[in-house]
């Protein structure tokens, strides 16, 4: 097959953005909002001050531990859309290990952060079998496991873990400041956070890349059937590849309640399991370009924060045009399939 | 009359048709013989409207155009009946017969149906679906159907695969009296060089994609030989190795072993096999030979009964036990069930042979190029490497231990001189005392390459045929549900 | 009796946007078709439906516009799907994120608003018939439009021409077009008819269930059910509405279960019909199983008891088909 040039590439990408942008635009405008300063705004909000690029990481933290966890079953061929659930079992297991303490210190983080991968693995495992064994697909397995993980969380808030005479959306009795991540500065992400998802993201390349058990992964993506005949294991691996991915997500969870929200709360989660799915399709399950999406979705999470306040819009514009852009990739490489085709045919 | 003009279909590199003219007169059987591989099924699907030429010119009616689409091709009355029925098995016959058929109602629609397989000697249930059909009745059904749209030009490829003798021998009569009688056109693709001396008006050659030749009666079959295989005419086929004598211990004993797939069981099974034993199984689509098959490798379940391996009771039929034990399956579908599509060879053999991962380009060289003779990249991706590349891959990934060789059809879409390179590799495996048993739905391959050979019927064990006794006649009796001694009786 | 009749009355209510998007959704998975961007397709259509009628004060104009914002979401996915070749499951995952968040944004203005719904409609006549009468008697109009809906999927499917050409392209595509059906274009066709029914349930939900636009709306999640009821129903019409209504009634029974167990927060009834979701969808896949299959043979009579309960999907569900590719 022809491989298209660097130029060419580039192109693809600028048609991508450009119609990502256009289709940003047109939807934007049913709702009354001026497109460019929208997005001025939008970009402002996310990068106009040092606090504010702060944020932007801490919401890079969770977003691109899931991310990159989800290349694992991706690599089987397989979704784990139930990403989201396992944030927020990790959240639960997470907070859960702390109530015994009052106050600590990284012997309780740790412990907590422990905690918080074992809940998302669990979680995962539980959507893994349920696909390995009971055949039921992955899609239904672990879209619903995400609701029940939110039942789980309402529950325990206005139920067991419910604050002495209130019991609201606010959520559980906030953890001791002892027991936060330790912050950069005044800025509102933690130097554990940041060390997490880059070890992360390195564990992740050497597993895929650098190992046998990558290449086996990958066979199985290919073809389970020939995993069988080749005695590859397929199940074993596919449930494996499901917890590790669980257990970056639980890790996103813990850092949720360590470092931002000090608690658990019913929004504990923040969709970041849900974009992280789009950040996987957008980068065509590749590990390097990761990161970097995450990093673009960050800001706009951050920046449409502003929107409500400055402009009266609903802050769901920056979901929109994450989503417009994953779209426009899609629409563009299946342009480009279609113009290479006509291409071998003349 | 057709004439095809100069037509050529490029997939990429490969030229499947390179510049191919040839005319059809009505009343005429033709036959389009050809290895597999030599682009026989792309020329028909150009001629079905199936597929679109890269250039080239079809001339019908005196009209001539680029290319046809099927509404086309059914327009000017061009049929083709694919190897694998191109139908809806899940829906109800009688729907399958009215699609793509001008608007009728479901009477209307039983009642010509009946009336055709009347007067052509066929029977169906209209509301029963096509899937409880077998492969021959389907390709009946298809054939009905055509002849209903008004087609006069029919494209059979490869027919015979897959049906009895007995079913063959009457669709070649159908096919006999429709171009002698009602004046159709009909053109058998197939690789069998006997079909083709037995029914064709002319004979029409394809290699490599080109039209070599057109020859018409009388026939000199070594010409056609030449022709149609070129240099490969002349390679050697293995005999079938000798059983040692006395007899050693069985390799492969069957106690009442009950085998249950995802479609059915087939219960009480008792055979045994001894080490250097090729084993033929010959059936219908769907009669119990694939059960049987991957019941022995573990693939499908074994509830009940027990195996026994060299001696080795097994009492479940556990995959990976087994495969430790020196069983081997190597299915059919090669792409879709055994092979990594886009792994490479060397990944492939990374994977298979763990212990080799220090010297891996050394063991590729003496593994895989000289005694397979496989000629490709190591990091060419498996679903780049032809049919029979990928066969040799599969075979030279099972280790030199094996014991039992299971294997579905194993040359399937191989021209004949891979072909004939499998079937000396496994007879040399035999040889050094495996045990090889084999599917084909090509009675002859079957009837050629085994000691003994087990026809299934109706889901269960029908005969075990020793090779003296397996003439093509008994075996295709078998195969449709006539019992061992009402054939004695029939040859009395 | 009254009661059960006011109950079931209750069931037809909830269930008929459910029955309208299962009735869609299987129109297009008959076809070939995944649309998994249903549950964001019903929250964009009924934000749709809802901000049209408020402007126009004309609740059935809403209900036009929601049935084409349905279609018009499916169609983008048929086209990227069908036309460009990309997975179906990702453009529609993609697309149900999307379209949630462009209802939020969009809707922002109408959220908590007054606005018109489609009131009721009255039969005469048979209001005081026992156990009719209140079922039929007096009901929202999504309610007869999702019953005769069922009605006129299965007639369609199974006594039309269309019907055969239909179930064809989504059975074996290459033998579709072998037949002279032009595949793809029947493909978007029931893409956009399935989307448009999907537009409908939307409308139901925000001009007669649970009228009104706001965030929440209250039919979060209702997609994702609806795909599971597709499964469930086997891809039949008639037996995906019966599952339709089997989860209108879990929905119902929760309302009544809060009462019972007043301790336990109302959100967590809400997530009631996931679980059961995925048991529904264990319990199907049971007769696949080994042991199960084992069990069956060993005592005949559940054969028959359990013929019906596996189902089998569309031969070619969520397959590409290039026909210039060839056969």
């Amino acid at each position: 097959m022809k491989r298209d040039s660097f130029l060419e590439q580039i192109g693809w990408l600028g048609a991508a953005l450009g119609l990502a942008l256009l289709l940003t635009v047109l939807v934007a405008l049913p709702a009354g909002a001026p497109p460019f300063e929208t997005i001025y705004v939008l970009f402002k909000g996310g990068l106009s001050s040092i606090s504010k690029i702060g944020r932007v990481f801490s919401v890079w933290v969770p977003l691109t531990l899931c991310a990159v966890g989800l290349l694992l079953p991706f690599t089987a061929r397989l979704w784990n859309i139930g990403v989201e659930g396992q944030v927020i079992m990790g959240a639960i297991f997470c907070t859960a290990a702390l109530r015994p303490y009052d106050e600590g210190g990284m012997m309780q983080i740790a412990i907590a952060i422990g905690a918080g991968m074992l809940g998302g693995a669990l979680w995962a495992l539980l959507a893994g079998l349920l696909r390995v064994f009971g055949r039921v697909h992955e899609i239904f397995s672990g879209l619903g496991l995400n609701f029940v993980a939110l039942g789980v969380t309402l529950w325990l808030i206005f139920g067991p873990w419910k604050r002495a005479g209130v019991a609201s959306m606010s959520g559980t009795q906030p953890i001791d400041i002892s027991l936060w991540l330790p912050k950069i500065g005044k800025l509102s992400v933690s130097w554990i956070g940041l060390a997490l998802t880059i070890t992360a993201i390195i564990a992740v390349y050497f597993l895929l890349h650098r190992t046998k058990w990558g290449l086996k992964l990958r066979a199985v993506g290919e073809n389970p059937k020939a995993a069988t005949l080749f005695a590859l294991g397929p199940r074993r691996r596919l449930l494996q590849a499901f917890m590790i991915c669980g257990a970056c997500a639980g890790l996103a969870g813990a850092t949720q309640v360590l470092g931002v929200y000090h608690r658990l709360l019913p929004a504990i989660s923040s969709n970041y399991g849900y974009t992280a799915l789009l950040v996987g399709m957008m980068a065509s399950y590749r590990l390097g370009l990761v990161p970097f999406i995450c990093l673009f979705f960050a800001i706009l999470n951050v920046g449409s924060i502003q929107l409500p306040l400055q402009m009266g819009l609903d802050s769901s514009l920056s979901g929109v045009i994450q989503g417009v852009m994953v779209l426009s990739v899609f629409i563009i490489q299946g342009v480009r399939m279609w113009v290479r085709e006509r291409e071998e045919v003349d | 009359m057709i004439v095809l003009k100069d037509i050529h279909k490029h997939y990429g590199r490969v030229r499947a048709n390179d510049g191919i003219s040839l005319t059809l007169e009505p009343g005429h059987i033709y036959a389009l013989v050809g290895e597999n591989g030599a682009g026989k099924s792309t020329l028909m699907r150009v001629l079905a409207g199936h597929t679109r030429p890269t250039s080239g010119q079809i001339g019908i009616n005196d009209k001539t155009i680029s290319h046809l689409t099927p509404k086309l091709a059914r327009k000017y009355g061009v049929g083709m009946l694919y190897q694998d029925p191109l139908d809806f098995p899940a829906m109800p016959i009688w729907e399958n017969f009215q699609l793509g058929a001008p608007k009728r109602t479901k009477r209307e629609v039983i009642d010509i149906l009946g009336e055709l397989s009347y007067r052509l000697d066929a029977c169906f249930l209209p509301d029963e679906t096509v899937s409880s059909l077998t492969v021959g009745e389907r390709q009946l059904l298809e054939l009905l159907r055509l002849l209903d749209l008004g087609a006069t030009t029919l494209i059979l490829d490869e027919p015979t695969t897959g049906i009895t003798p007995e079913q063959k021998q009457d669709l070649f009569n159908l096919l006999m009296k429709l171009a002698r009688e009602e004046n159709h056109t009909i053109i058998l693709v197939t690789h069998k060089l006997s079909e083709a001396l037995e029914m064709a008006d002319s004979i029409l050659i394809m290699r490599q994609g080109a039209l070599v030749s057109t020859l018409t009666p009388p026939y000199d079959e070594n010409e056609l030989v030449s022709l149609m295989f070129g240099e490969a005419a002349k390679g050697v086929v293995s005999e079938l190795p000798e059983i040692p004598s006395p007899a050693p211990p069985p390799r492969l004993r069957m106690n009442d072993a009950l085998f249950a797939g995802p479609k059915y069981s087939m219960g009480s099974l008792n055979f045994t096999a001894r080490p250097g034993e090729c084993i033929g199984l010959a059936g219908l689509d769907g009669s119990g030979q694939e059960l049987f098959l991957r019941g022995l490798c573990g693939l499908d379940r074994m509830p009940g009964g027990t195996l026994e391996l060299n001696g080795k009771t097994f009492r479940s039929n556990d995959f990976n036990v087994l495969r430790r034990a020196g069983v081997h399956f190597v299915p059919a579908d090669r792409l879709g069930m055994a092979l990594f599509p886009a792994l490479s060879l060397m990944e492939h053999i990374t994977l298979t042979f763990p212990d080799h991962n220090d010297d891996l380009g050394e063991f590729y060289k003496s593994q895989c190029v000289e005694r397979f003779n496989l000629r490709a990249d190591p990091d060419t991706q498996a679903d780049e490497l032809s049919g029979g590349n990928q066969q040799r891959l599969l075979l030279s990934l099972i280790p030199d231990n094996a014991s039992l060789l299971l294997m579905e059809y194993p040359t399937r879409g191989l021209d004949a001189g891979s072909s004939r390179q499998v079937w000396n590799h496994l007879k040399d495996r035999c040889a050094k005392g495996a045990s090889l048993i084999f599917f084909s739905p090509d009675l002859d391959d079957v009837l050629e390459h085994s000691h003994r050979i087990i026809v299934f019927y109706d889901r269960a064990i029908a005969a075990v045929v020793d090779r003296k006794d397996a003439t093509m006649d008994v075996i295709g009796a078998l195969m449709a549900g006539k019992t061992l001694a009402e054939i004695k009786e029939g040859q009395q | 009796m009254e009661i059960f009749a006011l109950t079931l009355a209750g069931i037809f209510m909830a269930g008929a946007p459910l029955v309208l998007a299962t009735l869609g959704e299987t129109l297009t998975e008959k076809a070939g078709i995944i649309n998994l961007s249903l549950d964001g397709s019903i929250l964009l259509s009924a934000m749709t439906a809802f901000a049209i009628s408020t402007t126009f004060d004309n609740p059935w104009l809403g209900v036009l516009g929601g049935m084409g914002v349905g279609a018009l979401i499916a169609g983008v996915l048929g086209i990227i799907g069908i036309y460009l070749g990309q997975s179906q499951l990702a453009v529609g995952f993609i697309l149900t994120l999307l379209c949630r968040d462009l209802a939020y944004f969009l809707g922002h203005s109408f959220s908590r608003q007054p606005g018109p719904d489609l009131g009721m409609w009255t039969i005469p006549g048979i209001g005081d018939i026992t156990f009719i009468g209140p079922l039929f008697g007096s009901q929202s109009p999504v309610v007869y439009l999702s019953l005769f809906a069922i009605f006129l999927c299965w007639w369609w499917m199974y006594r039309t021409e269309g019907g055969i050409r239909l179930r064809a392209v989504g059975e074996s595509p290459r033998a579709a077009f072998g037949r002279g059906i032009r595949v793809r274009l029947v493909r978007l066709c029931y893409c956009l008819a399935g989307g448009a029914l999907v537009g409908m349930a939307g409308a139901a939900y925000s001009l007669a269930v649970k009228p009104g636009w706001g965030r929440p709306q209250g039919c979060e999640g209702a997609g994702w059910i609806v795909l599971a009821i597709v499964i469930f129903g086997g891809w039949h019409p008639v037996r995906a509405a019966l599952g339709a209504f089997f989860f209108a009634a879990i929905q119902i029974s929760g309302i009544y279960l809060q009462d019972v167990f007043p301790s336990i927060p109302a959100p967590v009834f809400q997530v009631a019909p996931f679980p059961i979701m995925i048991l529904t969808l264990l319990a199907m896949n049971t007769g696949r199983m080994g042991w199960v299959q084992d069990f069956v043979r060993r005592y005949p009579f559940l054969k028959n008891a359990s013929k019906g309960w596996s189902v089998e999907a569309p031969a070619a569900l969520g397959e590409d088909f290039n026909p210039k590719k060839g056969l």
